[in-house]
């Protein structure tokens, strides 16, 4: 066997290794996207198509009906609310948690370690055993049905992770900025805003963009505390979409769309920084 | 005056910049500290710890729509733990949870040993795959149901390729509850397989190609080498998951309804429906307090893993 044939054959074989590969991922994709796929293809058929037997993959005759109807009964109510309650809960926890974490990264006093503890603690409470009791404590406040209250219950939620993840960053900045500032006279409170968070981009992000999916995708704490009809978010109005159209698929998968679609492309642009807010760990700026 | 004092103090005493082990606290520091901490201790307080003490003197009670009628003592802890449906719940949850367990773990462990490498086509992939878990659950179980559902046509014609066209999934309890597991494991694979991939890049590669230059095998090397590395991430995905499939709600809600015949209510759903469908208060109060109490134990699991990897 001569040396070329040789490293004729290797290529080959590594070729068709590769193919092998790229067979494999498109099965591994398939598995992860086909429900979606499937639900995009639903939502553009028309209403005589849905329940079609054999069932068409693709849209024969692409329809934006469901869409409209969505529209019609007033499903961007529904968005403007989950939008209102997702921003608000974003500026409530990036606020409080980037005091907070300022505060463990920067100051000593008493008690720090085991703030930091309950900090970690609170980050793995499962939400669904707490909705009882915490719908309870809502209904007696008086903040059921209530954006704002919706959206302190998601800071609450969520400033753990938020706390740890800038900590992280605050604390692999360099200090010498913020001595600089505060010789020349700026407070603590002026440092964390002038320097600090200035520097903390990448940081600021990541924990932001944690917390604005979570808040647009939460259902089981919506579904408890918001029952009227005014003041539901996305995912709920969905929910009850499935009890009122029932066997409808079209506007239910329709909906579906509206609701995942931004999800999926702002993951897409920052996937990244997403991860490190699954991890739990830094952001590499 | 300079409003912080421990800056003009700093030239003569230095002051600590980054709290250290040995830091003794400073005054100044320290009212600082209050001030900017008290938001999120008292957002912490008012709603995650009040509701879990609510919840414990709820649960001593009779609840009739919010009134408190009368007391109890443990006599919800009595019905609540004699209940069929409640125990009917649990071996649900026990079912799910360890299917769910198994297979999501593995599907991760395989998804991290498949994209370690960052080429371009592996960090790609891992964003695709990690795509049913950022969407919403509650969206991600509906279009499900809409795939099994055999109105769809989609489960239907895969099934009469086998020749059970009229076999419905969601109306068998043992295909109901595989459907339930295969929706965990379709969201969360990819949250297991990020949580590996970070332990899988912390293995020096200089140990694989020592094991490689001493003749051992693929797998020789996976099992002495990575899966012994791998042993923290691993039991912490591990408890991750486990809070996580024992008290979802949205699954069996979303894809099942809990049915048929409430083969699929896990815990996450009894609770709920116990608390706002049935409207049991008291009991359901009971209910979630044992439920919280078993949390702990797997919280308590994370913090002292937590630990671990933080200080190895």
């Amino acid at each position: 066997m001569t040396p070329r044939r040789t490293a004729a054959t290797w290529r080959s074989r590594r070729r068709s290794r590769r193919l092998g590969g790229l067979a494999i991922d498109l099965l591994i994709a398939l598995f992860a996207l086909a429900p979606i796929i499937w639900g995009l293809s639903t939502s553009l058929k028309p209403a005589r198509d849905v329940l079609a037997y054999p069932p068409q993959l693709l849209p024969s005759q692409p329809t934006l009906e469901h869409y409209a109807l969505l529209l019609r009964t007033g499903i961007h109510h529904f968005i403007v609310n989950s939008a209102l309650v997702s921003v608000l809960t974003v500026v409530l926890s990036i606020v409080i948690g980037s005091l907070a974490a300022y505060a463990l990264a920067r100051l000593s006093f008493r008690g720090r370690s085991t703030l930091m503890f309950t900090t970690v603690a609170l980050m793995s409470i499962p939400l669904p055993s707490v909705l009882v009791p915490t719908f309870m404590l809502m209904a007696n406040i008086k903040m059921t049905n209530n954006l704002l209250g919706l959206a302190a219950l998601y800071t609450a939620y969520q400033l753990p992770i938020v706390v740890w993840l800038l900590y992280g960053y605050f604390s692999s900045l360099p200090v010498e900025l913020e001595r600089a500032a505060m010789i020349d006279g700026c407070t603590r409170l002026q440092t964390l805003r002038r320097i600090v968070l200035p520097l903390s981009g990448p940081g600021l992000i990541a924990a932001g963009l944690f917390v604005l999916t979570f808040a647009w995708n939460d259902f089981v704490v919506a579904v408890v505390m918001m029952s009227s009809e005014d003041v539901k978010t996305l995912p709920v109005a969905i929910y009850g979409y499935l009890g009122f159209y029932g066997r409808d698929w079209g506007p239910l998968t329709a909906a579906a769309m509206v609701s995942i679609v931004p999800v999926i492309l702002v993951f897409v642009a920052f996937q990244r920084y997403f991860l490190s807010g699954m991890t739990g760990g830094g952001v590499k700026g | 005056m300079s409003p912080d004092k421990s800056i003009t103090a700093s030239t003569a005493t230095p002051v600590p910049w980054r709290p250290t082990a040995k830091a003794r606290p400073n005054r100044s520091h320290e009212s600082t500290a209050f001030a900017f901490l008290l938001p999120l201790v008292a957002l912490e307080f008012m709603l995650v710890v009040v509701p879990l003490a609510l919840a414990f003197y709820y649960s001593l009670f009779r609840v009739d729509y919010f009134e408190l009628t009368s007391f109890r003592g443990f006599g919800n802890y009595v019905t609540v733990l004699t209940s069929p449906m409640v125990l009917k719940a649990v071996v649900s949850t026990i079912v799910f949870a360890a299917g769910s367990l198994v297979l999501t773990l593995g599907v991760g462990f395989a998804l991290a040993l498949k994209f370690e490498a960052d080429t371009r086509t592996s960090v790609a992939m891992r964003s695709i795959v990690l795509i049913p878990y950022v969407i919403s659950m509650l969206v991600g179980s509906l279009l499900l149901r809409w795939l099994y559902s055999s109105d769809g046509g989609l489960s239907s014609m895969a099934l009469s390729s086998v020749g059970m066209g009229d076999f419905s999934i969601l109306a068998d309890p043992n295909a109901a509850m595989a459907a339930l597991v295969s929706n965990a494991v379709w969201r969360d694979s990819a949250f297991a397989m990020i949580l590996l991939l970070a332990g899988l890049k912390s293995i020096p590669l200089e140990l694989h190609a020592a094991a490689r230059v001493d003749g051992a095998s693929a797998w020789m090397r996976f099992h002495r080498i990575t899966l012994p590395m791998l042993r923290i991430p691993i039991l912490i995905a591990v408890v991750r998951l486990l809070i996580h499939f024992v008290n979802v709600l949205t699954f069996a809600l979303v894809l099942t309804g809990g049915g048929p015949n409430n083969a699929t209510q896990t815990m996450g759903l009894a609770l709920y429906r116990l608390g706002f469908v049935d409207f049991q208060l008291g009991e359901a109060n009971a209910l979630a307090t044992l439920v919280f109490l078993f949390n702990i134990a797997l919280i308590a699991c994370n913090l002292a893993l937590f630990k671990q990897r933080k200080s190895p």
